[in-house]
């Protein structure tokens, strides 16, 4: 057991209020918890020493000067965690009709009871900072979007290392019956920290969620995250992730279908340099027949940095006619820069179309003769072309406003990467 | 549909014969002395002794592997016997008319004449039974060529300066638990040595047999192809029908120095067990080789029996310009498990790896590839291409793709793709209309799925691994 | 323009172009037909300095600069084009940015000021428009699904856009239907102002009832055997290469 973890629990048994009996089950489990990890396949080629020596101080709101980006002129419903504690006043916000938002903290009996049935519904037991953050969890957000409600403002929950010290947060949503609604969940800054963000989320029937998970903790902040998703009958999930890589970013995505004739797009980008990790384990669980899985992540990886993903496809014994597909691409920029891919599947169901595929590869010889032919400069041509692949999976962005900031938020990353 | 697929499936396995011989087996344990007494009934020189005993202490220490996509009940390694030789090798025979007849029966049960004049021209045979080298046939021709094909027993003896510097140079003593128990244990195997711009003027093969109850195969097969030589080696295997599983933990080493070209081919037919996975082999080999600059190992495997297969033929692309190569067809059915695949670890310049691999999955049986490609960072131009398709038979089976990739290189390309599919109740309706019966169909429709790895294999062998996985597929169709 | 001398030069050490001379002045239009292997494609290679195309020995100057002592874009920007016979597809990257990109470049090489995103725009408009490619398609990745036709008209709004000082044209006619041919064609007259020149490489010789070229090459076996005015063009048509036999074994001896 590592200094870390056992500070964990023994912070976790201090804290005591309704969610106690919740934080037993976790700490429970962390006891068996066999560290050092380097032996076990989800944390086989992402090291843990980082965290590992570092004492638990949980992080507390001071620094008000540090906040969240504005992203173009997106109007979205803004929740604004920091330091352990949400900084929105939830009962100030006007909510549009069929849109609930709670706070843990203050949650009268009534949804006490809500949330007690829903938290770590949707989040499997597997991930140890998931557990970590059951442990930990001072205050979260429930949120509910009626059945057969639109809300078109999206809401953004917006996570600040701003301090130095540790915080989880935690996210429960459901989506109701033909339900849509878009999310977005976003984390930034780079004090020393071990940032923890875990949310689940229950898609009934017919719903529909345009979600986003931006990680772009840089440096020293920390980031131990996951979206974990059931998404019943004729759901459908359409999921961008992004990814920067800090001293150690993790995030653990699991879309479980509960419910036929349900589909999941999920596109993936990571882009790291300098020193930077960024790890990606994303698993879709086809429980059930009939449904779709279109998964598309691409990296590029420069300087020292590394990247990790690992992309699970698991059919389970009756998913008949499930369609799915996962494909990985990435560029490596630099002799020192590492990628670590490994798409995997698991099939347990003869009629079905399941394919995969990865590549790491340098630039197209013939694009790039294409482009020098047209007069464009060596340099220029390898940064459109390298980009080009980012760029085309921001173009599948529904809302302009975040595509449009995406765009040059990438761009300026990836300019400011050492080409070749 | 896929009842008729199942009884398609159910086929007797062939090779399941046990023969009367008697034999000289060791009492059931592995300790110090085991170890000694095999390696005085193989005269061995005491380097040889101490380099086993070295692996058996590390391998004291080493934890059985538990990562592959198998599941097994643990080995009870004292309870099995770890030498057996049939009594009339005691003597050892001089020639093929010395051995004992009820041996070349055996051999000859398995379609496998070992009689010179009744074999397949072009093909020498060295037939391995239970511990013991039994016969090694055109020794005098491939002698003139200067080429060395023997027991590794023999070559131990014989040919020491050459085992030494190579064995354990690819697969280390202590690479892995299984690696490291054959280092302390191995019995027998072939050696293989090719001389300087030699072309193997036949093809080498050895055909492994496991005939005694309660027994391990501990075989060691070492293949050193020096400078710019060629050479193309087969294996078979087989084992009679019994309850109790049976293990076979081999390793083989292949070192081809710059240049030199060898071709590895497997086809692999341990008894599976039965339908509800009873007996079989649990097949636990570590298969590895090393490329210098400008050589090429390929290696190409059929796999269709064992009750569980652990087993990643790989190779080190250690010289500039290499090529490895792997191409595999891996049938299971019943309650067969196979974990797979290989490791193409690419050190040098503008080294190449292609791997196409082919899993059918039918009955109750689990098929998993587990490969890895590594791109070391001197790689420059290097590349990879990987394919692996999985066939599922039926609705209770399992495919499984576990590709790890690791990339260190920016030059380096790397592709992996992977896809599923399935025989389809159209596919089986068409060729029935047609007036196929449906395990013709069935049959057809495999074979087509794994065309690309059989031609790879060398003629003669090629028409066998199609009639046997026909047979294999083969059964009481209405 | 363009004066090329004893031209040798060879793919993965194969030698294609075996000796060739070529001189086109401004205004010109040359065409250069040729059987199947004769290194039609690799000429256009050479001169626009693809990778893997060494030359082994020879010259080729354009407008007085020695060609082959430049890269790539340096090549372009000296006002070489080279319309390609299979365009390839860049995803991801606009035809829109990747055109700004080329234009501004080669303006900022003769001097001029970048076009603002607005001035670019309403040239790229028109450009579309004179060879029928829909507006929308700028938005659209490089030849990114495009079919054939649009490839090639793609490539002639390139060159319209680029206003180059010699145009070599790969086979540009092929896989063509008659109307897509037509403006193709439309698209090559119409940057015809008697200064700048085009060398149109293709196998037969219905691209040249649209361009009329003045003078006609065969190209066998890497070398030019055969020169004519159109005429020559309208001999291959009738009877093939074959009737060249004579000249190409000539030629090959």
């Amino acid at each position: 057991m590592s200094q870390w973890l056992s500070e964990v629990i023994a912070t976790a048994q201090t804290h005591q209020d309704w969610l106690a009996p919740h934080r037993q089950a976790a700490l429970a489990e962390l006891e068996k918890v066999r560290w050092p990890l380097r032996k076990v396949e989800d944390w086989r080629f992402t090291p843990l020493i980082p965290v590992e020596k570092r004492s638990v101080s949980l992080a507390t709101p001071e620094n008000t000067a540090f906040s969240a980006p504005k992203i173009g002129e997106l109007s979205a419903i803004e929740l604004v965690f920091s330091g352990n504690e949400l900084l929105t006043d939830v009962s100030a916000l006007s909510l549009p009709e069929g849109l609930e938002i709670v706070r843990f903290s203050t949650a009268t009996a009534e949804q006490q009871q809500v949330i007690e049935s829903l938290l770590s519904g949707v989040k499997p037991a597997k991930h140890l900072f998931g557990q970590v953050n059951d442990a930990l969890l001072a205050d979260g957000l429930y949120i509910k979007v009626a059945a057969g409600k639109t809300i078109d403002t999206p809401i953004r929950i917006s996570q600040l290392a701003s301090n130095e010290g540790d915080q989880h947060l935690r996210v429960l949503m459901q989506v109701e019956a033909g339900a849509r609604a878009t999310v977005l969940e976003d984390g930034y800054g780079d004090a020393s920290s071990v940032n923890t963000a875990f949310s689940e989320y229950v898609l009934h029937s017919e719903a529909h969620l345009e979600h986003y998970r931006f990680a772009m903790f840089t440096q020293q902040a920390m980031h131990v995250g996951g979206c974990h998703f059931k998404v019943a009958e004729k759901a459908q999930l359409n999921s961008t992730l992004i990814g920067y890589g800090s001293q150690l970013s993790r995030l653990d995505v699991d879309v479980i279908y509960t419910g036929e004739f349900a589909n999941a797009n999920i596109n993936a980008i990571y882009l790291l340099a300098e020193g930077e990790l960024f790890d990606l384990h994303t698993t879709i669980e086809h429980a059930v027949p009939n449904c779709t899985t279109e998964e598309n992540a691409r990296g590029i990886v420069g300087d020292r940095a590394k990247a990790v993903f690992n992309g699970r496809i698991h059919i389970h014994r009756d998913a008949q006619k499930t369609l799915a597909e996962l494909n990985n691409r990435n560029l490596l920029l630099s002799r020192r820069a590492v990628i670590n891919t490994k798409p995997e599947l698991e099939i347990y169901a003869d009629d079905v179309k399941c394919a995969h595929g990865a590549t790491v590869a340098e630039i197209d010889d013939t694009a790039l003769y294409y482009l020098l032919t047209r007069g464009i400069s060596r340099s220029q041509a390898l940064i459109m072309l390298n980009f080009g692949f980012i760029q085309e999976l921001i173009s599948q962005i529904p809302n302009e406003d975040i595509a449009g900031w995406l765009l040059t938020q990438l761009h300026d990353r990836f300019v400011g990467m050492e080409v070749k | 549909m896929s009842e008729q697929i199942e009884q398609a499936l159910s086929k007797q396995y062939e090779a399941g014969f046990y023969s009367e011989i008697e034999s000289d087996t060791f009492e059931n344990g592995l300790d110090e002395s085991i170890i000694r007494r095999i390696s005085a009934m193989k005269n061995e020189p005491e380097w040889m002794l101490e380099w086993r005993l070295k692996a058996y202490h590390s391998w004291l220490e080493m934890e059985e592997p538990d990562w592959a996509h198998v599941d097994y009940p643990k080995v009870d390694y004292q309870a099995i016997s770890y030498y057996s030789s049939p009594k009339s090798m005691k003597d050892k025979p001089k020639s093929l008319d010395e051995v004992d007849p009820e041996l070349l029966d055996v051999y000859n049960k398995l379609g496998i004449p070992l009689h010179e004049q009744e074999m397949l021209a072009g093909v020498a045979v060295d037939a391995v039974f239970d511990s013991v080298s039994v016969v090694t046939t055109f020794r005098e021709k491939l002698h003139e060529a200067g080429v060395i094909f023997c027991p590794i027993s023999e070559a131990i003896q014989k040919y020491p300066e050459l085992v030494k510097k190579y064995i354990g140079s690819v697969v280390p003593r202590t690479d892995n638990y299984f690696a490291a128990l054959n280092s302390a244990v191995f019995t027998d195997g072939s050696f293989v040595y090719i001389p300087k711009g030699v072309r193997c003027p036949m093809e080498l093969s050895t055909y492994f047999r496991i005939n005694e109850q309660n027994t391990g195969q501990f075989e060691r097969t070492l293949i050193v192809a020096d400078e710019g030589s060629h050479v193309s080696y087969l294996e078979g295997c087989t084992a009679p029908q019994r309850d109790e599983n049976q293990l076979h933990a081999a390793v083989v080493e292949l070192v081809a120095l710059d240049k030199a070209n060898i071709k590895y081919s497997t086809v692999q037919n341990w008894y599976p067990g039965d339908e509800n996975g009873k007996g079989g082999i649990y097949n636990f080999v570590t298969k590895r080789g090393i490329c210098h600059n400008d050589a090429k190992i390929s290696w190409t495997q059929v796999e269709t029996g064992s009750a569980v297969t652990w087993k990643y033929p790989s190779c080190v692309l250690k010289g500039d310009n290499s090529v490895g190569e792997f191409y595999s067809v891996a049938l299971t059915r019943g309650r067969q498990q196979a974990d797979t695949g290989t490791k193409m670890i690419h050190l040098g310049k503008n080294t190449r790896s292609t791997i196409i691999s082919k899993g059918i999955s039918a009955g109750k049986s689990n098929n998993a590839y587990r490969g890895l490609v590594q791109m070391g960072p001197k790689s420059d131009g290097a590349r990879n291409f990987t394919q692996c398709d999985s066939l599922l038979i039926g609705d209770q089976c399992g495919a499984h793709t576990f590709p790890y990739i690791e990339s260190r290189n920016p030059s380096a390309i790397v592709e992996h793709e992977a896809t599923t599919s399935k025989v389809s109740d159209e596919q089986l309706f068409l060729a029935q209309q047609r007036g196929l019966d449906a395990e013709k169909a069935v049959s057809m429709i495999v074979n087509g799925f794994c065309k690309e790895v059989f031609k790879e294999l060398p003629m003669e062998f090629a028409v066998e691994a199609g009639k046997l996985l026909e047979i294999s597929l083969e059964g009481s169709v209405g | 323009m363009l004066s090329i001398d004893n031209l040798h030069a060879s793919v993965e050490d194969k030698t294609i172009i075996k000796g060739l001379n070529l001189e086109v002045k401004p205004g010109e239009v040359h065409a250069i037909m040729g059987p199947n292997g004769a290194g039609k494609s690799t000429l256009g290679y050479v001169l626009s300095g693809r990778e893997g195309y060494e030359v082994n020995e020879g010259t080729a100057t354009l407008n007085g600069k020695d060609l082959l002592d430049l890269d790539v874009e340096e090549r372009a920007r000296e006002g070489l084009f080279l319309a390609f016979q299979y365009p390839v597809e860049i995803p991801g990257v606009s035809n829109m940015e990747f055109l700004k990109e080329s234009v501004n470049a080669l303006r900022e090489h003769r001097g001029e000021e970048p076009l603002t995103a607005a001035e670019f725009l309403k040239k790229a408009k028109a450009a579309c428009k004179q060879v029928n490619l829909p507006l929308d398609f700028l938005k659209r990745g490089v030849n990114e699904g495009f079919s054939g036709g649009e490839k090639k008209r793609n490539e002639i709004m390139q060159m319209i856009l680029l206003e180059p000082s010699l145009c070599i044209l790969d086979e540009s006619d092929s896989g063509l239907d008659v109307d897509a041919l037509q403006v193709v064609a439309d698209g090559v007259n119409s940057q015809r102002d008697g200064q700048r020149s085009f060398i149109v490489v293709t196998h037969y010789q219905r691209l040249l009832d649209y361009i009329k070229p003045d003078f006609v090459h065969i190209l066998a076996d890497g070398k030019i055997v055969k020169s004519g005015d159109a005429s020559l063009a309208l001999e291959v048509e009738k009877s093939g290469y074959a009737f060249l036999g004579k000249a190409y074994e000539e030629a090959d001896a």
